[in-house]
């Protein structure tokens, strides 16, 4: 056992450094995946989730806890829901996405708009409610307002997009299920994990552990540098 | 028409479990345009509510706010837009944005949709107004607190709104920057096509600027008027010991050079007063800086001496309240009850009020 562990470790040394094609493309496939999917769930969930923070409307507790729950979704239950839509006899089956990327995406993408959105809105609740009374007392309609609003948030806002982000890129249940792990296709940091660790192939889990903890390590130093800087 | 009314005005609000705290009840006034209109009340009495309702940055619970006729309770989000950018709202601790001071300073006529070129003048000039020049490229939340009320200041003013609220603003302020503050409000008030409506905990404030009083305590207005009715009769015990009271009036002051004293023309009295002021003044005399006596006095140092006629006599124990008509005014004079019964003073019998030119506040 011991054996398999420096082995695992020389022959991580060595994918890393070699540039190992396979392991690059995985690589490149997580990051094509979380990015897109963060990125367009954030165009979704951004403007959804200042827009709760900045209205008092009825109802607005009860969406509340909705958002709340779902920003802890169980993944591989996300992952089980796509997957029957997607299926060939799901009811947009015809597309024949499942085992895409696409696929993953949008699993990725249902996963990440809640948390995006909660924490915009979050966000725009915390603002200082003296600032919001002076911006609007200085003639500010209700886009400009909502504007300056997430101007003065974008810290927190910033820090949701992260945090979607690194849930996304470490997330296996769902792109398990939806993108099948196709080797040079689907396969992603996680599922790889999985697959070769299964395998008894531990050189190449490492080098994808190793890289995903820093990838964790780099998202969560970034959130720390937000938080800690001034204004 | 008047430029706003409210009506029947009454807030609550409602706390987390649901039960509610009034805030203001049964609130009726009128502003006229060009007034300088002063709430004047305890903190805890509802002055900043009043005045963020009055501003449409709360909703009342009930009651009316008529903008020239046009009731403004039950508007839309877009209407009350229209309606808030013709006032300005500065409050008693200033919020910024997290921007420069020159961006906080242009943000009120940028958001009115004016670019570059239509305000840039503007905003330059009110910057070294309120000598903020060489700041103007730093964040506005870096600043001093004294430094940020001038940007306060400067920005709620910039787009020179119609109806000023000022949310007792010189609370916390320094003395140079209270007189800033009060050579604006000066000059503002001699524009008649603007209104300001402050608040204000500082009676001698109130006296300073105010055409009307109200007095708030408790949510509710107790008296309304100009502030020589507020200060010689105070309705009710808690005005009375709320503003204490003051004999004020309203005048044109000039220096006469031959005695280096300053004559100050009330109607038809002229009075007296030590220091050195022209122009349009208010000035005030402490009721018990003024004395009685039943005879005209002769070789006395008091440069103001006036014959007049006791209107009233408030008795309130050890001492005696007079209301004391001198031709078109009307005087407050403290005395003990001993001294009024030595005088054998009685209402409608002729006095003479004395007091000195040192004992002239002007205002």
């Amino acid at each position: 056992m011991s054996n398999d562990i420096i082995d695992g470790i020389l022959e991580a040394i060595r994918l890393l450094f070699t540039f190992d094609r396979e392991l690059w493309g995985i690589i490149e496939v997580s990051f094509r995946v979380s990015l897109t999917s963060t990125f367009l769930a954030a165009l979704v969930a951004l403007p959804i989730g200042s827009f709760i923070g900045l209205r008092e409307f009825r109802g607005k507790k009860t969406l509340s806890n909705l958002i709340n729950t779902f920003m802890g979704f169980p993944p591989v239950v996300m992952g089980l829901i796509i997957y029957l839509l997607l299926s060939r006899s799901g009811p947009i089956g015809s597309l024949g996405l499942l085992y895409s990327t696409s696929a993953m995406i949008v699993a990725q993408f249902f996963l990440a708009v809640p948390i995006i959105t909660g924490t915009a809105k979050a966000a725009i609740e915390s603002v200082d409610p003296t600032l919001k009374e002076t911006i609007l007392s200085l003639g500010a309609n209700e886009r400009q307002l909502w504007w300056e609003l997430i101007k003065d948030s974008k810290k927190s806002i910033i820090a949701g997009f992260l945090v979607a982000f690194g849930q996304a890129i470490s997330e296996v249940g769902a792109v398990m299920i939806v993108g099948g792990n196709i080797r040079w296709e689907t396969r992603t940091f996680t599922t790889s994990i999985v697959l070769n660790t299964r395998m008894g192939e531990f050189g190449m889990a490492i080098a994808l552990g190793v890289l995903l903890i820093s990838i964790a390590f780099i998202v969560n130093y970034g959130l720390t540098r937000l938080q800690a800087r001034g204004g | 028409m008047n430029l706003l009314e409210v009506n029947n005005l009454y807030k609550e609000f409602y706390k987390e479990d649901k039960s509610s705290i009034k805030v203001l009840s049964d609130i009726n006034f009128s502003i006229n345009k060009g007034e300088c209109f002063v709430i004047i009340g305890p903190n805890g009495s509802g002055k900043t509510t009043l005045l963020r309702i009055l501003g449409l940055l709360e909703p009342p619970t009930e009651g009316q706010i008529l903008y020239y006729d046009k009731d403004l309770s039950n508007i839309s989000r877009k209407k009350k837009v229209k309606y808030r950018r013709k006032f300005s709202f500065v409050r008693q601790k200033p919020v910024v944005r997290n921007t420069s001071v020159f961006n906080n300073i242009a943000y009120g006529l940028r958001a009115r949709g004016m670019i570059w070129e239509e305000y840039i003048n503007d905003v330059n000039d009110i910057i070294k107004l309120v000598g903020l020049k060489g700041l103007e490229k730093k964040n506005a939340r870096s600043l001093s607190g004294g430094e940020m009320q001038r940007v306060a200041i400067a920005m709620n003013f910039v787009f020179s709104p119609e109806v000023y609220l000022l949310d007792e603003v010189s609370a916390n302020l320094d003395p140079m920057n209270v007189k800033l503050l009060e050579d604006f409000i000066t000059e503002i008030k001699q524009d008649k096509e603007k209104t300001i409506i402050m608040s204000t905990h500082d009676p001698l404030e109130a006296i300073k600027f105010a055409d009307r009083i109200a007095v708030l305590n408790n949510g509710q207005i107790t008296q309304l008027g100009t502030p020589n009715e507020i200060f010689t009769a105070p309705k009710d015990e808690f005005t009375a010991l709320f503003v204490g009271y003051e004999n004020i009036f309203s005048g044109l002051a000039k220096l006469d050079e031959s005695t280096g004293l300053t004559q100050i023309q009330v109607n038809d009295l002229t009075i007296t007063a030590s220091s050195h002021i022209e122009g349009e003044v208010k000035v005030c005399i402490r009721p018990e800086s003024i004395g009685i006596s039943k005879n005209p006095p002769s070789n006395v140092s008091y440069r103001n001496n006036f014959k007049g006629n006791i209107e009233d006599i408030r008795d309130l124990g050890n001492i005696c309240h007079l209301i004391i008509n001198c031709q078109s005014e009307r005087f407050l004079a403290t005395i003990t009850k001993l001294s009024l019964n030595n005088l054998e003073l009685a209402k409608n019998s002729e006095v003479f009020i004395n007091f000195k030119a040192t004992d002239v506040k002007i205002l």
